[in-house]
C-alpha cells in the first residue's frame, strides 16, 4: 500500500477508534478526550489530502479545526465543571435527566 | 327593467327598507313604505294588464337575466304575463295592499312592527315571483320563498314555544310536499326539454311526448300543490298556522299563497288536460278534503280555526273545479274566495282585537250592535260563502256544482253529491260562528265587555272594500275572460238538462244551511247544546281532527325519533364518527407513549446511533453507486 | 544511494509513527484512570505531529503540538486534576453498549475501508515544497480573510463563555 492509503486507513482508524470509545467509555472525562481523538483523525485526513493534491485549502481547513476545537473544549469543560457541581458525579450513567 | 320587472321588485325593495332601516325609522316611515310600495305594485299591474288587453292579450314576455347556461341548454330568468298571471298579480297586489294597509292598524302596538312589514314584504315578493314566473324554475323560487316567508309569519311571536312550532310544522310539511314538485320538475325538463311553462303547454299540445307518462308528471306537481294548498294528507299545518298574526292568517293562508297549488294546475293545464288518471287524483282528493274539512269546522270553537279549516274546505272545491278541467272556474273561486275569505279573517281579527285578544266563539256573543260594521261585513262574507246569491261565492260555486257533475273530462254524479253535501256543511258552519260570534246574550267577562270597540279606519275601512268586491265580484266572469287560454271541458250530452235544477238546488242549499244554523244556535245555542250528548262520539272524532296529527306522530314522528336517536346518534354519531376520531388521538398518543421509550437519556446510546445511521447511509450509498 | 537510503527511511518512520499513534488511541479507550488516558491521547497527538512533519507541512505539525497538546490538553489534564475523586463508586469503565459498540466498531471500519480503498483519487506529481508557510498565510490573506476572522469571533465568545461559567462558581 502506498503513503496515502497507509494514512487514510490511519484516519479511519483513529476516528472509528474515537467513536467507539464515546460508545463504551463512561468516564465523562474520557468521553472528551475521545471526541478529541475523532477531531484528530479527520485532521489527518485532511492533511493527507492536501499533501497528495499540492493545495493549501487542506491546511486551512486544519488550522480552523484546531481553533474550532480549542473553543470547544473551552466551553466544554466549563459545562462538565457545572454538571459535577451538581450531580457530584462523573459517571455518565448519573445525567440521565432527559429521559422519557 | 320593465313594467314585471317593477312590480316584482318594488316589495322586495320594501322589505330591505323595513328589514334594515325600519327600527330606527320609526312606524309611521315603516308604514309608508311598506303600504305604499305594494299599492304602487298594484297600480304598474294594473297598468300592465290594460296594455295587455289592449295589445290584443298576446302574453307578454320579459327577460331579466339569464341565470346558467349548462351544456347549451339557457335557464333564464323571465317574467310572463297572460290572462291567468293578469288575474293572479291583480288579486295578489291588490289584495295584498288592502291587508297591508289593515295592518298597520291591528299590528299598531306590537314592538317588532318593523320586522312585520319587512316579512310581508318579502311574502309579496316571492308570490309576484310565483305568479308571473315564466319557467318553473322562477315558480318555485318563489314556491320556496312563500314557504320561508310563511314560517317567519307564523313563528312572528317566536318567544311561544308553541307558535314556533306551528311555523316549523308549516314549513316541513311544505318541503314533503316539494319533493314532489320537484321530480315532476325533473320529468317536465326530460320531456320537453325546457322549464318554460308556456313553451311545456304547447309542446303537450301537440301531443304527449314519448317516454313520459302525462300523469305522473300531473300526481307529482298535486302532490306539491297538496303540500302548499293544504290538501289531505298534507293539511295538517294550516290550522296549527293560526298561531300568527291575523292579518297573515288572511293572506297567506286564505288569499294568496295556499291558492299557489291551485294556480299551477292551471298554468300547466295543458299537461292535466292529457293526464286523465291524474286530474281524477285531484278531483277525488279536492271533493274529499272539501267534504272532510266541513265536517271538522262543525264543532270547532276558535274562530280562527273554523276559518281555517273552511279554507281547506274551499282549497278542496279549488281542486274538484281544476281536476274535471275546468281550470278557468278553479281560479274564478280563487278569486271569490280570496275576497270573502280575505274579508272574513280580517273581521275576526276585528272581533279579536274588541275582544281583547278572545278567539274562543263559546266566550263572545251580542256584538252585532257593539262593532257593526265588523259584523256588517263579516255577515256579508258568510252569505258569500255560504253560496247566496247574487254574491260572488254564489257564482263561483254554483259553477263548480255544474261542471263537477257535467264536465266530460271526469265529472259524475258522485263527485255532486259529495260536493252538494259539503257547500250545505258549509252554509251551517258559517252561519253558525255568525251567530254564536254576534248574536244571543253576551258570554264574556265583565272586563272584556267593557272594552269592546269598533276598530280604527285603517281595518274597517278595508274590511268595507273587501266586503264589497265580495258582494260584487262575481259579476265579472273571470271564466269567460279566460277562456281563450283557458277553453272550458264538454258537457256530458245526458246532464245537458241538469243545468237549471241545479241552480236551484245550489241557492237551497245556501238557504238551507241558514236556517238550519239559525235553528240549531239561535237563542243561545239551546237546541245544539241539548243535541251534543247524543251525538258525543262523533263529537269527539270531529273536534280530534279525525285524530289525524295522532296518526301521523305514531307512525312517523315516534319512529323516526326511534332511529335518529338509537341509530344516528349512538351508532352513527358517538361510535363511528366520535369513536374513529378518539381513536385517532388514541392512536397517537399510545405511538408516542411507545415512541418515547427511545429517549432514554443515556448519551451511549444516541452515540451508538449516530454510528448505526454512519454505517447504514455508507452502505446505502455504496450500494447505489 | 542516500536518496533511496532516505526515502527507505522517510517509509520506515512514517510506519513508526502511524502505528504509535495508533497504539495510543486503542490505549486510550483500554486504561482506566482518566490521567493516563490523557497521556495516551497526548502521546497519539505527537505521533500525528510527526506525521506532518514527514508530510511537509512543518508549521502543521507546530500547530499540533502548540495547540493541541500545549493547550487543550494541558487543559484537560488540568481539569482531570481538578475532577478525578479516585471514586470507588465509578468501577466499571465500560458502558451497557459495549459489544454493540464493537460489533459497529469493525462494520464501520469495513465500510469506510472499503470505500476509500480503491478509490483514492490519482496523485499528481508535487515537489516537495509544494506549499510552505507563506502560501498558507498568503491564502489565509486573500481567499479566507473571513473565515478567518468569523473564528476570532468565535474565540471571543468562548472566553465569554468561561468567564460566565467562573462567575457562576464563584456565587455558588
Amino acid at each position: 500500500m502506498d503513503k496515502v492509503q497507509l494514512l487514510l486507513s490511519l484516519s479511519i482508524a483513529l476516528f472509528a477508534i474515537g467513536l467507539l470509545g464515546v460508545i463504551v467509555r463512561r468516564n465523562l472525562l474520557v468521553m472528551l478526550m475521545c471526541m478529541e481523538l475523532m477531531l484528530n483523525g479527520v485532521n489527518l485526513s485532511l492533511v493527507t489530502f492536501a499533501h497528495q493534491m499540492g493545495q493549501a485549502v487542506g491546511a486551512v481547513l486544519v488550522f480552523l479545526i484546531f481553533v474550532v476545537a480549542t473553543a470547544e473544549i473551552a466551553v466544554a469543560i466549563p459545562i462538565v465543571l457545572l454538571l459535577v457541581k451538581r450531580k457530584h458525579s462523573l459517571d455518565i450513567g448519573a445525567y440521565n435527566d432527559l429521559k422519557g | 327593467m320593465g313594467a314585471l320587472t317593477w312590480i316584482v321588485v318594488l316589495p322586495l325593495i320594501g322589505f330591505l327598507v323595513n328589514g334594515l332601516a325600519g327600527n330606527t325609522l320609526g312606524k309611521r316611515f315603516v308604514s309608508v313604505v311598506g303600504c305604499g310600495l305594494p299599492i304602487l305594485s298594484f297600480l304598474i299591474a294594473a297598468g300592465s294588464v290594460a296594455a295587455l288587453l289592449a295589445g290584443g292579450s298576446t302574453p307578454r314576455i320579459e327577460t331579466v337575466f339569464t341565470w346558467a347556461v349548462i351544456g347549451g341548454r339557457a335557464f333564464e330568468i323571465a317574467f310572463y304575463l297572460d290572462r291567468l298571471s293578469a288575474v293572479m298579480v291583480l288579486i295578489v297586489t291588490g289584495v295584498g295592499s288592502l291587508i297591508h294597509v289593515y295592518s298597520t292598524g291591528y299590528m299598531h302596538d306590537d314592538e317588532s312592527y318593523a320586522r312585520f312589514f319587512a316579512y310581508l314584504n318579502l311574502f309579496l315578493f316571492f308570490m309576484l315571483l310565483l305568479v308571473l314566473g315564466r319557467s318553473a324554475l322562477v315558480l318555485f323560487v318563489g314556491w320556496e320563498g312563500v314557504g320561508l316567508a310563511s314560517y317567519l309569519l307564523i313563528g312572528f311571536w317566536f318567544e311561544d314555544p308553541e307558535k314556533a312550532a306551528a311555523g316549523k310544522k308549516a314549513f316541513i310539511t311544505n318541503r314533503i310536499g316539494d319533493a314532489g314538485f320537484l321530480l315532476g320538475m325533473f320529468l317536465m325538463y326530460y320531456a320537453v326539454g325546457t322549464l318554460d311553462m308556456d313553451r311545456i303547454n304547447a309542446a303537450f299540445a301537440a301531443g304527449v311526448p314519448a317516454g313520459v307518462s302525462a300523469s305522473l308528471i300531473g300526481v307529482l306537481l298535486f302532490i306539491g300543490a297538496s303540500g302548499k294548498s293544504a290538501q289531505i294528507p298534507l293539511h295538517v299545518w294550516l290550522p296549527d298556522a293560526m298561531a300568527g298574526p291575523t292579518p297573515v292568517s288572511a293572506l297567506i293562508h286564505a288569499a294568496t299563497m295556499v291558492t299557489a297549488g291551485v294556480y299551477l294546475v292551471a298554468r300547466l293545464s295543458g299537461i292535466f288536460a292529457h293526464a286523465e288518471f291524474a286530474s281524477q287524483v285531484v278531483a277525488t282528493v279536492g271533493v274529499l278534503t272539501a267534504f272532510f274539512a266541513a265536517t271538522v269546522a262543525l264543532v270547532q270553537t276558535d274562530i280562527k280555526r273554523v276559518l281555517a279549516y273552511s279554507t281547506i274546505s274551499q282549497l278542496g272545491f279549488m281542486f274538484l273545479a281544476a281536476g274535471v278541467g275546468a281550470y278557468g272556474v278553479a281560479v274564478f273561486h280563487v278569486v271569490t274566495h280570496a275576497f270573502f275569505k280575505a274579508c272574513l279573517f280580517l273581521g275576526a281579527g276585528s272581533v279579536i282585537h274588541a275582544m281583547s285578544g278572545e278567539q274562543d266563539i263559546r266566550k263572545m256573543g251580542a256584538l252585532a250592535k257593539k262593532i257593526p260594521i265588523t259584523f256588517a261585513t263579516f255577515a256579508v262574507s258568510t252569505a258569500a260563502i255560504a253560496g247566496l246569491p247574487p254574491l260572488s261565492g254564489f257564482f263561483s260555486k254554483d259553477e263548480i256544482l255544474w261542471f263537477a257533475y257535467g264536465s266530460s273530462f271526469g265529472g259524475s254524479p258522485w263527485l255532486l253529491i259529495l260536493a252538494s253535501a259539503t257547500a250545505l256543511l258549509t252554509a251551517f258552519y258559517m252561519f253558525r260562528l255568525l251567530w254564536l260570534t254576534f248574536f244571543g246574550p253576551p258570554r264574556m267577562d265583565e272586563e272584556v265587555a267593557h272594552h269592546i270597540h269598533e276598530s280604527p279606519w285603517s281595518m274597517t275601512g278595508v274590511l268595507i272594500v273587501l266586503a264589497l268586491l265580495a258582494a260584487l265580484g262575481g259579476f265579472f266572469s273571470i271564466p269567460h275572460f279566460l277562456e281563450p287560454m283557458l277553453p272550458l271541458p264538454q258537457i256530458r250530452p245526458e246532464a245537458q238538462s241538469f243545468h237549471g235544477p241545479l241552480l236551484w238546488i245550489a241557492i237551497g242549499l245556501g238557504v238551507g244551511g241558514l236556517l238550519l244554523a239559525a235553528y240549531f244556535y239561535g237563542n243561545n245555542a239551546a237546541r245544539a247544546t241539548r243535541l251534543k250528548p247524543s251525538f258525543e262520539p262523533v263529537h269527539k272524532l270531529l273536534s280530534g281532527k279525525y285524530y289525524i296529527d295522532e296518526l301521523y306522530e305514531a307512525v312517523l314522528g315516534r319512529p323516526l325519533t326511534w332511529i335518529s336517536e338509537k341509530i344516528f346518534l349512538r351508532i352513527g354519531d358517538k361510535f363511528l364518527i366520535d369513536g374513529s376520531l378518539d381513536g385517532l388521538a388514541a392512536l397517537a398518543q399510545r405511538g408516542a407513549g411507545r415512541l418515547s421509550k427511545l429517549q432514554t437519556g443515556n448519551l451511549h446510546l444516541y452515540a451508538f446511533l449516530v454510528l448505526a445511521g454512519i454505517v447504514g447511509a455508507l452502505i446505502w450509498s455504496w450500494r447505489n453507486g | 544511494m542516500i536518496n533511496s537510503l532516505l526515502a527507505g527511511l522517510d517509509t520506515l518512520l512514517l510506519v513508526v509513527f502511524a502505528a504509535g499513534a495508533l497504539i495510543g488511541a486503542l490505549l486510550m479507550i483500554v486504561l482506566r484512570q482518566p490521567m493516563r488516558v490523557a497521556t495516551a491521547l497526548i502521546s497519539t497527538m505527537v505521533f500525528l505531529g510527526g506525521i506532518y512533519g514527514l508530510l511537509g507541512v512543518h508549521f502543521i505539525a507546530a500547530f499540533q503540538v502548540l495547540i493541541y497538546v500545549g493547550a487543550v490538553m494541558v487543559f484537560m489534564v488540568y481539569v482531570i486534576m481538578m475532577l478525578d475523586p479516585r471514586d470507588p463508586a465509578i468501577q466499571s469503565r465500560f458502558s451497557k453498549l459495549l459489544v454493540p459498540g464493537v460489533v459497529g466498531f469493525v462494520c464501520l471500519i469495513f465500510v469506510l475501508v472499503g470505500a476509500t480503498w480503491k478509490g483514492a483519487p490519482a496523485a499528481p506529481a508535487v515537489t516537495r515544497e509544494a506549499f510552505g508557510l507563506q502560501q498558507f498565510a498568503v491564502a489565509f490573506l486573500r481567499e479566507y480573510w473571513l473565515q478567518f476572522e468569523l473564528t476570532s469571533v468565535l474565540l471571543v465568545a468562548a472566553i465569554v463563555a468561561a468567564v460566565a461559567v467562573v462567575k457562576l462558581n464563584r456565587r455558588g
